[in-house]
């Protein structure tokens, strides 16, 4: 029985220990001493490295979310800008002089469904000139020149100039329009 | 009823737990409560709101293909005129009328005039310009320094002169000779004061120089003068120690094709005739310019041809990118321990002329000084100094002679400054500047301007590290600055409240007022991030309008601009 023998051993040893244990306690009276180590310094001790922590806790530098990524400047052709009607959610461009406005905050008038919805994705220096909104302002075929405009009179003129210096209030120019085939067209 | 059981439970806990207090609880307790008070009373809004630390410049809503976005101060955003001028108000013009950009001669006629009450009305109370010679500062009155401007242009106009190089250590003379240009209509070239004899005169025939304002006997004439057929005029400022001296003496080799003056004696002999009042001008006339030479690699330098509009530009972008309170005022002494031939120095000293502020000029100053023997002599509010005098100053002085007292001093300031205060002056002040600083005439200083030059070794480039212990060392504010050739004043400047702390050499803060910042050569894929490329700055400051420097720069997270090393 050798196996048994060791545990019954331990057993007793803890029980003994126990029992003197429990004689110490009943025996000798609570002493009087001044802990350092008891309960409530102890706690109070917490207490003030917690403080002392949350005073000198370096504080984490802020980051302030980051803007929308700037839009580049690019060359359009009629063709390019076409796409930029408005529709799905694109944004919308017109043109005015070879200027190209981002026209999407007042997206109800120039976007689709809005009164200068045809102007979306085109050049408008004619209708605007002409304060007109119809389909024949436009230049119908998107691989000639652009419109020169050279037969204005001068109301209109000064009608174009004062939308073109509207927009330029409002509007970001985002990029130039010039003829399919010019040197400075983007090649496809 | 489980709930009394539940509260007598924690009524025993309670008061057995209290049974132990004791003598030590006491304390505890006691130390407890003075770090809470101490913590309330000391805990105070940081200088500026966090939100104007994490993103402090503005980019534009659009860029070009292969560079950044156009980054600018948040004075002047996007779609908003660049700062031009100091906004000068005529007595004549009508009230609601914007005000003049303004020239050189402005700002001397406003140092004159004197600080006005805040109901308008002049105060009679002028600033003071000191000039600083060893330990000791002489003083010169406004009226003096204005006599001397009259005395000197009305001279140099007579005889002639279209250009004049002034070559003089930093020194009222200067600063005479400049204004005498801006008034008398003559172009100023500031050439640095030590350059060995062939350059200078390299220099002279490359700008046409018919008129040299040098220290007697800190030049070699005869060298200066070879192949410079059109110099006709030489000006000698005589130190106090060598006025008795003859300096007329002209070498025989060059004789009788130079006149040669001394300062102090034609003002002497002119000084009754000339008057003390500033001289009329018609401020549709524009100032002439002023030319500096930037220090490159080469040995001869570049000439900058700044236009009048550039430094005015400059000189007031760079007053108004201090927050109101922190600005130069009639009670500072601005003193500037770096070359006035530098344009950083020289806007900063005209802005503290402008703001009636009382200037300090100390002869050794320049690029690379002992920062601790040049503050001697006065006791500054704002000190301006190179980026290269403050690296050397932390690094072989403030860092070496802080004990083991003053570290922790510094330790505890650094933690005020990590919230976002300046430490004010206190005990633990007293203890961090222990050694480091203790011998220096530093009381009243609040302010260091330091500029960084572009194209200077990357060893004198600050940490974020040095400049915190420069701040709690000297218990004063700073502002960095990137300056670059071609631009007036600086490119940009960092926020005289922003105290973080990150690894590496410290950023510039954001462009000022009067430049737009753009990185060019920018690859595409990172343009949106972090971009980093050539730097192009654009603006009223900028000679020429607009200027791509070599350096490569990173706009970080926080929209401010770094150095790439």
């Amino acid at each position: 029985m050798p196996g048994i023998s060791p545990s019954i051993s331990a057993k007793e040893r803890i029980l003994t220990d126990y029992g003197k244990n429990k004689i110490l306690e009943d025996s000798v009276p609570q002493a009087e001493v001044m802990s350092i180590a008891s309960p409530i310094n102890l706690i109070l001790l917490s207490l003030f490295v917690v403080l002392v922590y949350w005073h000198f806790k370096p504080k984490q530098p802020i980051d302030l979310p980051r803007g929308p990524p700037p839009t580049v400047f690019r060359i359009y052709t009629p063709k390019t800008l076409l796409e930029f009607n408005g529709e799905d959610n694109r944004p919308v461009y017109l043109a005015v002089r070879g200027r190209i406005f981002d026209v999407s905050p007042g997206r109800n008038f120039y976007g689709p469904g809005g009164p200068y919805e045809n102007f979306a994705g085109r050049d408008a220096s004619r209708g605007l000139a002409h304060q007109s909104f119809d389909e024949d302002m436009l230049t119908k075929d998107l691989s000639a020149p652009l419109d020169d405009l050279k037969d204005l009179d001068k109301d209109q003129l000064e009608n174009l100039q004062s939308w073109e210096e509207r927009f330029s209030e409002k509007y970001l120019v985002v990029g130039k329009l010039v003829a399919e085939g010019d040197p400075e067209a983007p090649k496809s | 009823m489980a709930d009394p059981t539940y509260i007598d439970k924690l009524d025993t806990v309670v008061a057995d737990v209290l049974a132990d207090w004791n003598i030590y609880s006491t304390l505890f307790a006691g130390l407890l409560a003075a770090f809470a008070i101490y913590s309330l009373v000391s805990s105070q809004d940081p200088d500026i709101h966090p939100f104007l630390l994490a993103r402090q410049s503005t980019p534009s809503p659009i860029r070009q293909s292969g560079e950044s976005a156009t980054y600018r101060s948040l004075e002047t955003p996007y779609g908003f005129p660049l700062r031009a001028g100091l906004n000068v108000k005529d007595a004549d013009a009508p009230k609601w009328t914007s005000g003049r950009n303004g020239d050189l001669r402005d700002i001397w006629k406003a140092a004159v005039r004197g600080a006005l009450n805040e109901d308008g009305s002049p105060s009679m109370k002028q600033g003071k310009i000191y000039t600083v010679l060893g330990r000791q500062a002489v003083e010169h009155s406004l009226a003096q320094v204005t006599q001397e401007i009259n005395v000197i242009g009305h001279h140099l106009q007579k005889a002639g002169a279209k250009t004049v190089a002034i070559c003089l250590t930093d020194s009222v003379e200067l600063l005479t000779s400049l204004f005498a240009g801006a008034f008398y209509g003559f172009k100023t070239i500031l050439v640095p004061h030590n350059l060995p004899a062939e350059t200078l005169s390299a220099h002279l025939q490359a700008a046409n120089v018919d008129a040299l304002i040098a220290e007697a006997g800190g030049l070699d004439l005869s060298a200066a003068a070879k192949g410079n057929k059109q110099l006709s005029q030489v000006l000698w400022v005589a130190q106090y120690g060598n006025r008795h001296m003859d300096w007329h003496g002209v070498p025989e080799d060059i004789e009788g094709s130079l006149q040669v003056e001394v300062w102090h004696e034609l003002v002497e002999e002119k000084k009754d005739l000339a008057g003390l009042d500033i001289p009329e001008y018609d401020p549709k006339e524009p100032a002439p310019e002023i030319n500096t030479v930037w220090p490159s690699s080469e040995q001869s330098g570049k000439f900058i041809d700044f236009k009048s509009e550039n430094l005015i530009a400059a000189i007031s972008s760079l007053g108004s990118s201090l927050p109101r309170n922190q600005r130069f005022s009639p009670s500072d002494i601005v003193l500037s321990i770096d070359s006035l031939s530098r344009s950083y120095p020289l806007c900063l000293i005209m802005n503290a002329l402008f703001s009636n502020a009382s200037i300090a000029l100390n002869s050794v100053a320049g690029e690379e000084v002992d920062f601790g023997l040049a503050t001697v002599g006065v006791s500054p509010t704002v000190i301006i100094a190179s980026s290269r005098t403050m690296s050397d100053y932390h690094d072989f002085v403030m860092q070496p002679q802080a004990g083991a007292i003053s570290s922790f001093g510094r330790w505890v300031q650094t933690r005020t400054l990590d919230a976002g205060n300046m430490p004010s002056k206190n005990f633990f002040s007293q203890l961090a500047r222990i050694g480091p600083t203790a011998e220096l005439s530093l009381d009243h200083l609040r302010l260091l301007c330091i500029s960084h030059r572009i194209d200077a070794p990357a060893s004198s480039q600050l940490t974020t590290k040095q400049l915190t212990d420069i701040r709690v060392f000297t218990d004063a504010r700073i502002v960095y600055a990137l300056t670059g050739p071609g631009i007036a004043g600086a490119i940009a400047q960092t926020n005289v409240f922003d105290y973080r702390r990150k690894d590496g050499p410290s950023h510039f803060g954001s462009p000022l007022s009067s430049t737009e910042l753009t990185l060019t050569g920018v690859s595409e894929g990172l343009a949106s991030e972090t971009p980093e490329g050539e730097i192009k700055v654009a603006g009223p400051s900028v000679v020429g309008g607009e200027k791509t420097l070599s350096a490569r720069a990173r706009i970080s997270k926080d929209n401010t601009v770094e150095l790439c090393t």
